[in-house]
């Protein structure tokens, strides 16, 4: 079970909100795009609430998920709408020298959003560059790294893509700690949601580092 | 009970959705209800719905068992051994009757190849969902289980049809 002081609560939306502020930097500096990191939010919450802060659970996202391991554990997801991860996959790829498949067919809104496999490779290095700065930022209170796992990128509802890592964090807690950050890109507002998911004994141990005791 | 919502007499001919969030349940006797589970992915849905006395329940369980620590105030039908009864109790009293009752199930997928254990939850919810009933002589009229996509379900309350969409295909049950 998960339960926090209010001085915990607040130290860990500080250090998270830090490690947010820099995943936002780093899409950044890797996209070349002003990236404005909104909305940062860490609490307590149930799964269900989780759901709520990634969007909703029927919205279809391109979602980029990677395991934490190492002294902290846990899940991170980055969500960003289809027509969003399309352009920011053209922005890296631009000047790789291959031809874009889709970069100027007109969208049949019958068939299900599909990427292909190069924007699906340049959007797993979104997701690595992005949680990594996430995750030196907390490094940098642990005494051993942290790591994000290999990166896999799926277009499915956010709900359903969201369930399976709530359904592991949820077998020994009812409550999970959950941080999240709105990244809006420029003038065309497209809005990716970053959310952190540490387990529940991973909580304890990076209050433990950093310096809180119970 | 927290997370339980039930249905009142709207304004007639207007439709109500009702949602199930992960570890809720809906239930509703009023013919305009849709009852909505959204996004599941190794999450199970279960529909019951009587043909007689038009009673319609949908719950969205996440865990086929287990420890549950501290469920006061966590969701009600988190676990499928612990919530199971609870959601057939429920649909009782709102005026369904267990025998003549239709149970229908959606879910239950594979989402992350990465995440270890991932791939089993949604096939080990699946199973306890059909043995929960068959324990209690009750059994699946239809089903829509395991796969690797996420589903969205619905139960009209009206009709008993059970919807359930992916990304890329829709299937009534």
């Amino acid at each position: 079970m998960l339960t926090l002081s209010p001085v915990e609560e607040s130290i860990l939306q500080r250090t998270f909100a830090l490690g947010l502020m820099q995943a936002g930097l780093a899409l950044a500096g890797m996209t070349g795009q002003e990236i404005i990191v909104a909305s940062p939010d860490v609490r307590r919450c149930t799964p269900a609430e989780v759901i709520a802060m990634a969007g909703g659970a029927d919205r279809v996202v391109v979602g980029i998920y990677l395991g934490i391991t190492g002294s902290l554990s846990g899940h991170a997801l980055l969500m960003l709408p289809p027509d969003g991860a399309r352009d920011l996959a053209r922005i890296l790829l631009e000047g790789v020298g291959e031809e874009m498949p889709d970069a100027d067919e007109p969208v049949d809104p019958t068939r299900p959003f599909e990427l292909d496999p190069l924007s699906m490779s340049a959007l797993m290095e979104v997701g690595n560059v992005t949680i990594s700065a996430f995750l030196n930022e907390l490094g940098m209170h642990l005494h051993e790294p942290v790591m994000p796992t290999v990166p896999q990128v799926v277009v499915e509802m956010a709900g359903a893509i969201l369930d399976t890592v709530l359904v592991d964090l949820s077998m020994d807690s009812d409550q999970v700690l959950a941080a999240r950050a709105v990244f809006i890109r420029g003038y065309n507002a497209i809005e990716g949601a970053l959310l952190i998911l540490p387990r529940a004994e991973s909580v304890a141990t990076l209050l433990s580092a950093l310096g809180v005791n119970g | 009970m927290i997370g339980t919502s039930q249905a009142e007499v709207g304004a007639p001919g207007l439709t109500q959705l009702l949602v199930a969030g992960i570890g809720e349940m809906v239930l509703s006797r009023d013919p305009r209800s849709i009852l909505v589970a959204y996004g599941l992915g190794s999450c199970v849905a279960l529909s019951a719905w009587d043909p007689i006395s038009g009673a319609g329940a949908l719950a969205h369980f996440m865990l086929p068992g287990g420890p549950v620590a501290g469920s006061v105030g966590g969701p009600p039908v988190k676990t499928i051994e612990g919530g199971l009864g609870i959601f057939l109790d429920a649909f009782v009293r709102q005026g369904g009757q267990l025998r003549r009752a239709q149970f229908k199930a959606a879910g239950g997928a594979a989402m992350l190849a990465l995440l270890s254990g991932g791939l089993e939850i949604g096939r080990r919810n699946g199973e306890a969902l059909i043995s929960g009933l068959e324990s209690r002589g009750l059994r699946l009229l239809a089903r829509d289980l395991g796969g690797g996509a996420g589903r969205t379900v619905q139960l009209e309350v009206g009709t008993g049809r059970l919807l359930v969409k992916s990304v890329s295909t829709v299937a009534t049950l």
